[in-house]
């Protein structure tokens, strides 16, 4: 009879799946208007990691006007408060389709946890914001959207981060911004915790331009990367050949003695087209002035402060440091030279051409076939920038004036996007388990998918929105090992062979977040527990009519025999023991004829007790 | 030497619209799937190549209000992945079934590009029985309800099999081992082969082999690898053949013998890649040629009143974007692969190199203008 025994054992690492799941927000791509490409997305996923809950960006939809622009927040937790839900919020970068829906989510919907973002984001989000709803509210004369005040209180939640630092959210959570370049502070994160990291790319852009560096980010090996897929079936047209076109178009205009009108926003875009016109202004040796209207000056040098510590981290090749001002060919608009006769190329504020100066320049620039308008960007609905980019040729303008529009309309992308090649590089760079992407359609995207999975030997995954993927992960668990016990361990002899595992025993404590390997002893004196022993004992039965001392005897000489490896002793009280092992005769109850030998030993002795008790049950040789 | 700056600057009266991309790998093809898309497939030897489907700018699509339209760049509609490398590669007309050639092995492969997916998959092989591994064979297709696959390797093997059943429907029927460098498809029963020594000829399909033939350049010159192309739109001589010391031959048809004319072209010889030597007809404009394949340029000439010309001429137009553009260095200037004509656009080229840039342009006719 043998009782099983409990054998402590423990290995350097514990495994156990740990679903890691991400839900991606609705952001199906969808054009509005007439061909013109002003194609707008939406982005805003939930991850789940290490029980932690991360929503990483809050867009909003700007092709709809009604409840369908925002998120689905329900899809997050249908119970409980978003803020005892979410352990953060994260915000990739200030274009609408990432941050638009965020007053509405924090002030509208309930959220009063942090806000995580980088922070040119932080200052230029607000003025977005602000900018749209004054559109929609006011031009559009929208009902429930979001006031002034919702995001004043939106803002100061937020909580600003630097790039490469390490923010804990808590004890568990981690987050680090990468820089991601496509406009000014746009972050890439990584979300950590514990063992377990997902990387989140938000918009991002692998070659360099004239004032942002390329995306960059460390061999981190991410669990999981998610990454925009919009783009990620193109092959992008090479950055000079963009400016290239953009030059044309404004060096044809003012050739045939043309306006050109660029309506920007403050910032970024603005300074990248001025260095561009001022370059080639010199080279071609060019006259026709150009402006830069007064209300661009103010808001550029107070952004352009933001701007340099921001572009000193981790900028690859050509940015030119300049102050904003100092070019040669750019001066300061004056708004009585929109009426001044000839060519000339202005910059002006708005962007979207909904207010202000640009709007009123435009009015005056509208009726001649001569002149151009350049759209660097996209427009939001009730714009006049949307409705001209959309094809409209008559403009209803305020006390029902129309102004026909005949001047050229150019619509030019320069905002930078990764494409197919540029996903491949950050993969590449980054070394994740999974990447997921995000914003595509599963079907059109199986040979990138492929692509993908067999140069980097990684899974692929495409949910559809309103999707969940669920990811195993083996997080490794950290043990420490107690230096008694390696030492025991050494002494035995026998150093650790690299190829060949060897069992090591010993007591595994776990405590406040802490796993230890200690030996046995010392488990229990730091618990305060008594060593307990175990002995088992068997019975042998014998047939032997003589009496006990003499079956002691015979059961002594016949072991001293066998057992010539062991210490075998016979005891004045007639036991035998063998190591510590102890053997006794005693008769039989009933039947005199049969001797029961007591084998006794500790567990710790199991190995050499059984073999005894089956060698004993074979029986004793003959004696002489 | 002028900076890429300065060739950016001068481009804007050379060009009207000027495209650069970078595909992940150099291509040898450019074949169009309808008046949109583009074909491309790699060529390396150790790697896993790919083939994609390209979808063109919407701008260069539209017709009307281009200024609205802000996307320059490709869509990437449907790709595959060879294990060889891509030497030609031919769309088979009104289905969705591409045919491409290459090495290792001299077999042809057949391709499905999918419907409801964005995969190209490889579905069948045509054998072809050469037995000299470095030779690959040249293809054209006879489109018809029941597409045939023209090819070869030399003249002996030439072959048409059909696409369905992999019967053979047509053989040259020769002993003739000459090496073959281009053919061509003219109509349902003729199609032009050149070969590598400039020998080329119109063959019908219907007769036993008796093409028009012309035999080549003269014994005595220096040899060389020629191509040929035929289809110049226009009166006058429609055949046009390049050879690698810059030589440029135009035949007309009803006359092979005779040469029409015979010209010097400027260019740096002898051509690295002779294999790489294009010379293609302008589908939108009369008697006008491109040849490419001697540098990273590609060289339009204007072949009208050439009639009886000797000696040297000057191209055109000559597109130097592929030197200026080059990213990679010092090193090697590239040497452009292959280069297409768009079918609707009159003056609208698309041109690739060995350092994997494809180039999408519209150069002006610099004469049009004064």
């Amino acid at each position: 009879m043998l009782l099983s025994h409990v054998v402590h054992t423990a290995a350097t690492e514990v495994c156990f799946p740990s679903p890691l799941s991400v839900l991606q927000g609705e952001g199906p791509r969808a054009s509005c208007g007439a061909g013109a490409g002003q194609d707008v997305g939406r982005s805003c996923i939930l991850v789940s990691i290490g029980g932690k809950n991360v929503m990483l960006d809050c867009g909003m939809h700007m092709g709809f006007s009604d409840d369908r622009r925002f998120p689905d927040f329900s899809y997050i937790t249908r119970n409980g408060r978003l803020t005892d839900f979410l352990d953060c919020v994260i915000i990739s970068h200030f274009h609408l389709d990432h941050c638009g829906a965020l007053p509405y989510f924090s002030e509208m919907v309930g959220y009063d946890g942090p806000i995580y973002m980088t922070q040119p984001t932080q200052a230029i989000c607000p003025i977005l914001l602000e900018d749209y709803r004054k559109i929609a509210v006011d031009k559009k004369g929208e009902a429930n959207f979001f006031t002034s005040q919702m995001i004043k209180d939106c803002m100061k939640k937020v909580v600003a981060v630097h790039l490469h630092q390490t923010v804990q959210v808590d004890d568990e959570l981690e987050i680090k911004a990468y820089y991601a370049g496509h406009v000014l502070g746009a972050a890439m994160f990584q979300i950590k915790v514990g063992s377990e990291s997902v990387v989140y790319t938000g918009d991002y852009n692998m070659t360099p331009d004239r004032h942002l560096g390329a995306a960059w980010i460390d061999k981190c090996r991410p669990n999981l990367l998610i990454t925009e897929s919009t783009y990620a079936t193109t092959i992008r047209d090479s950055k000079r050949c963009r400016e290239r076109d953009f030059l044309k178009k404004v060096h044809e205009t003012v050739e045939r003695g043309g306006k050109v009108l660029i309506p920007v926003f403050a910032l970024g875009r603005a300074q990248e087209l001025c260095i561009l016109l001022e370059t080639f202004w010199e080279r071609m040796d060019l006259k026709a002035p150009i402006y830069f209207s007064t209300g661009l000056t103010e808001k550029a040098n107070h952004y352009y402060k933001l701007f340099i510590p921001w572009t000193n981290q981790k900028i690859r090749k050509t940015f030119v440091q300049r102050n904003m001002f100092e070019f040669k060919h750019i001066k300061a608009f004056d708004r009585a030279f929109a009426d001044s006769p000839g060519p000339m190329v202005v910059f002006a504020t708005p962007g979207m051409l909904h207010a202000g100066q640009s709007l009123q320049i435009f009015r005056k620039w509208a009726g001649s076939e001569r002149n151009m308008v350049i759209m660097p960007g996209y427009c939001v609905q009730g714009t006049v920038g949307h409705k001209i980019l959309s094809g409209q040729r008559k403009l209803e303008m305020e006390g029902r004036q129309v102004l026909e529009v005949k001047m050229q309309v150019e619509y030019m992308s320069f905002s930078a996007h990764a494409d197919a090649k540029g996903i491949m590089q950050l993969v590449g760079q980054a070394e994740p388990e999974n990447v997921l992407l995000v914003h595509g359609e599963a079907k059109k995207m199986e040979f990138l998918k492929q692509k993908i999975e067999q140069e980097f030997r990684v899974s692929c995954y495409m949910p559809a929105n309103g999707e969940t993927v669920t990811l195993s992960t083996s997080p490794s668990i950290p043990v420490g090992i107690s230096l008694g016990l390696l030492k025991r361990e050494m002494a035995q002899g026998l150093l650790p062979d690299a190829k060949k595992p060897r069992l090591l025993h010993g007591t595994l404590i776990m405590k406040d977040s802490n796993f230890r390997l200690v030996s046995s002893e010392q488990a229990l004196k730091e618990l305060g527990l008594a060593e307990h022993q175990l002995r088992f004992t068997c019975r042998v039965h014998l047939h032997d009519t003589r009496k006990e001392q003499e079956t002691a005897l015979r059961v002594y000489s016949h072991l001293k025999s066998v057992l010539k490896d062991h210490c075998v002793q016979h005891l004045p009280d007639g036991s035998v023991t063998v190591e510590s092992i102890l053997i006794q005769a005693a008769a039989h109850s009933e039947d005199p004829s049969t001797k029961v030998l007591l084998v006794s030993w500790t567990y710790q002795d199991e190995e050499l007790g059984s073999y005894l008790t089956s060698l004993l049950k074979k029986g004793l040789p003959q004696a002489s | 030497m002028e900076s890429a700056e300065d060739w950016l600057v001068e481009s804007l009266r050379l060009y009207q619209d000027f495209h650069a991309f970078d595909l992940s790998g150099a291509t040898r093809v450019l074949e169009w799937m309808g008046d949109k898309g583009i074909l491309v497939a790699g060529y390396e030897s150790l790697k896993k190549n790919e083939i994609l489907h390209l979808i063109l700018p919407l701008r260069l699509s539209v017709k009307e209000n281009q200024g609205l339209f802000p996307e320059r760049d490709f869509k990437v509609r449907h790709g595959g992945f060879s294990d060889r490398s891509v030497f030609a590669l031919k769309h088979v007309p009104d289905t969705r079934l591409l045919v491409t050639s290459g090495l290792p092995g001299c077999y042809l492969q057949v391709w499905q590009v999918a419907e409801d997916t964005d995969v190209i998959k490889a579905v069948s092989t045509i054998d072809v029985h050469e037995t000299e591994g470095s030779l690959w064979s040249r293809v054209a297709i006879f489109s018809s309800a029941a597409p045939g696959v023209l090819h070869g390797v030399r003249l002996s093997s030439l072959k048409v099999v059909d696409l369905e059943s992999q019967k053979t429907t047509y053989t040259s029927g020769v002993g003739d081992s000459e090496l073959l460098s281009s053919l061509q498809v003219l109509d349902a029963d003729t199609f032009a082969f050149c070969c590598t020594s400039g020998r080329l000829g119109l063959v019908d399909t219907r007769q036993k082999w008796a093409p028009a033939e012309y035999l080549g350049p003269s014994p005595g010159s220096a040899g060389g690898r020629w191509c040929a192309a035929a289809g110049g739109r226009g009166p006058g001589p429609s055949i046009a053949s390049l050879g690698s010391d810059g030589q440029l031959c135009l035949l007309d048809p009803r006359d092979l013998c005779h040469p029409v004319s015979s010209v010097q072209c400027p260019v740096s010889t002898p051509s690295p890649d002779p294999e790489l030597l294009q010379v293609t007809w302008a589908p939108g404009l009369d008697l006008c040629l491109a040849i490419s394949g001697f540098d990273g340029t590609v060289q339009v000439y204007d072949v009208t009143s050439w009639d009886g010309m000797w000696g040297r001429v000057d191209p055109l137009f000559t597109h130097r974007g592929h030197i200026f553009l080059d990213d990679n260095g010092v090193d090697t200037a590239p040497l452009v692969t292959t280069h297409t004509w768009h079918p609707d656009k009159p003056r609208t080229l698309l041109s690739a190199a060995s350092d994997a840039s494809l180039h999408v342009w519209d150069w002006v006719d610099l004469r049009a203008s004064c």
